[in-house]
């Protein structure tokens, strides 16, 4: 190397945090290293290293390490105060002005005590996850009690102010309004909950034989009967069914959102539920004949905190299909929607792990 | 037809008001702030039916599910759950347990109501 190109080379070199060696593809000499090269491969002692076959450079103890061409990769015991590590070194060819170089990049390799750091590290991360979430549930739930009480306060305002007839129709719409963001709010610390489950990936699937249709009955009854408009939710079941391999609170989430969002965005038909086993795999449909989706917004229909162009004044987070699409897929599940403005919406869930087949 | 209602409810702004609004539709309430009074008073009283909250001190309210279908004279009484769990799980082992029914919190009172009608007049 010409000595105003290793000069060139050794500015390069010298910004470079890892030990870095530039050695000769004849004789394997260590033409050039850095700062770092030669403080831990030769204590500091520039002469030890530079000018040196890499062999003779290494006291000559490692005569089998370096064959010609040089590995891709070889490594180097270092002794640095005392403690013994080693140098994992990578080597890629390197042509400067047409002249061919071996160009070896060191890193240290963890020693255990290194990794068993980092591993506790790790640990006490997730546990203040955990913790977090935690919080967030227990946080959420303690929130509901006192929501609790003042919609039933309401309630008994509004009871009070009629039977006494005082009760306008102002009276009643502002009530009404309360009584709407309250149940508002309660939908955001179910989503917020949820989400942060899965922001602190504390929601691992857990995946055991369930029965989708009877989630579904269970949230019919829960949540989807006594409709004020007296509408109700439709099941039909085609085939033999049978359990697949899902995690039930997550599904039971899944189905929850697509049932109130089926309802919410219609308003005359019922909504239907149809569950089809086949040979292979269970198809089920959400169907709802309300408002539908413009066609425009179907690309960012699972996006979080998206909502349709068509939703005037329908509450929402947006935050309840992309909570619905992590879910069913992190349950080895697709959904794919169809939709028309006026016509209505159709979810598709597919799920292919049948609990029999393992 | 028996319509005495115990209201089992550790907060009190919320078992005053739900109180109220029942005795406003007619029926006879009395409340108890945790399981534990609750089985004593539901002893006592022999109400027509239970409402109860699930987290509260002493004995929550799936244990107190249990000690009603242990005891010959209060095994007969529907119990309503009220609760902010809405796992799925929760209300499956509430319903096995033998909830008569299960309303999350929050509620509207009609929607209670709906339920505790529905459940009086299964009885007649």
């Amino acid at each position: 190397m010409k000595p105003n190109q290793s000069i060139r080379v050794s500015h390069m070199l010298r910004g470079i945090e890892d030990p870095v060696l530039i050695i000769s593809t004849d004789k394997q000499v260590v033409l050039n290293a850095n700062g770092k090269a030669i403080e831990v491969l030769a204590n500091g002692k520039t002469s030890q290293l530079r000018g040196l076959p890499l062999q003779l450079a290494y006291g000559g103890e490692r005569q089998d390490a370096f064959p010609k061409p040089l590995p891709p990769a070889f490594m180097l015991p270092v002794s640095q105060n005392g403690e013994i590590s080693l140098i994992d070194f990578r080597v890629s060819p390197l042509k400067i002005e047409g002249k061919k170089y071996w160009l070896a990049i060191g890193r240290k390799v963890e020693q255990a005590e290194e990794l068993q750091k980092k591993l506790q590290d790790l640990e006490q991360e997730k546990s203040l996850q955990q913790m977090k979430v935690q919080f967030m549930s227990m946080t959420s739930h303690e929130f509901r009690t006192p929501l609790t009480a003042i919609s039933s306060a309401m309630d008994l305002l509004e009871a009070r102010l009629q039977l006494d007839g005082q009760l306008s129709s102002f009276h009643r719409l502002q009530l009404r309004k309360m009584a709407d963001e309250i149940f508002q709010l309660n939908a955001m610390l179910d989503e917020v909950l949820t989400l942060s489950k899965i922001a602190g990936n504390n929601w691992e699937a857990d995946l055991k034989p369930v029965l989708p249709e009877q989630i579904i009955e269970t949230l019919r009854y829960q949540y989807f009967s006594q409709r004020k408009d007296d509408r109700s939710l439709l099941i039909s079941i085609d085939g033999e069914p049978r359990p697949i391999l899902a995690d039930k609170d997550q599904l039971a989430k899944v189905f929850t959102n697509l049932i109130s969002n089926a309802f919410k965005y219609s308003t005359q038909k019922n909504p239907s539920v149809k569950l089809q086993y086949k040979k292979k795999k269970l198809v089920i449909t959400f169907r709802d004949h309300g408002i539908g989706i413009p066609e425009s917004d179907l690309p960012y229909l699972f996006t979080s905190f998206f909502r349709g162009s068509n939703v005037d004044g329908i509450e929402g987070t947006g935050l309840g299909l992309s909570i619905v699409k992590t879910f069913v897929e992190s349950n080895h599940g697709t959904i794919s929607v169809s939709s028309g403005v006026n016509e209505g919406t159709t979810f598709t869930l597919v799920f292919q792990e049948f609990a029999d087949a393992i | 037809m028996n319509n005495t209602i115990l209201l089992i409810e550790d907060k009190p702004s919320l078992s005053d008001a739900l109180k109220s609004l029942l005795e406003l539709h007619q029926y006879t309430v009395a409340t108890a702030a945790n399981g534990e009074e609750g089985i004593r008073a539901a002893r006592k009283l022999r109400p027509g039916l239970v409402i109860s909250d699930i987290y509260m001190p002493v004995l929550n309210g799936l244990d107190l599910l249990d000690s009603f279908r242990d005891d010959p004279a209060l095994q007969d009484i529907p119990v309503v759950m009220l609760t902010a769990r809405s796992e799925i799980d929760d209300i499956q082992q509430a319903l096995e347990r033998g909830a008569a029914g299960y309303v999350t919190k929050p509620f509207l009172f009609k929607n209670l109501h709906a339920v505790i009608r529905g459940i009086f007049e299964k009885q007649l």
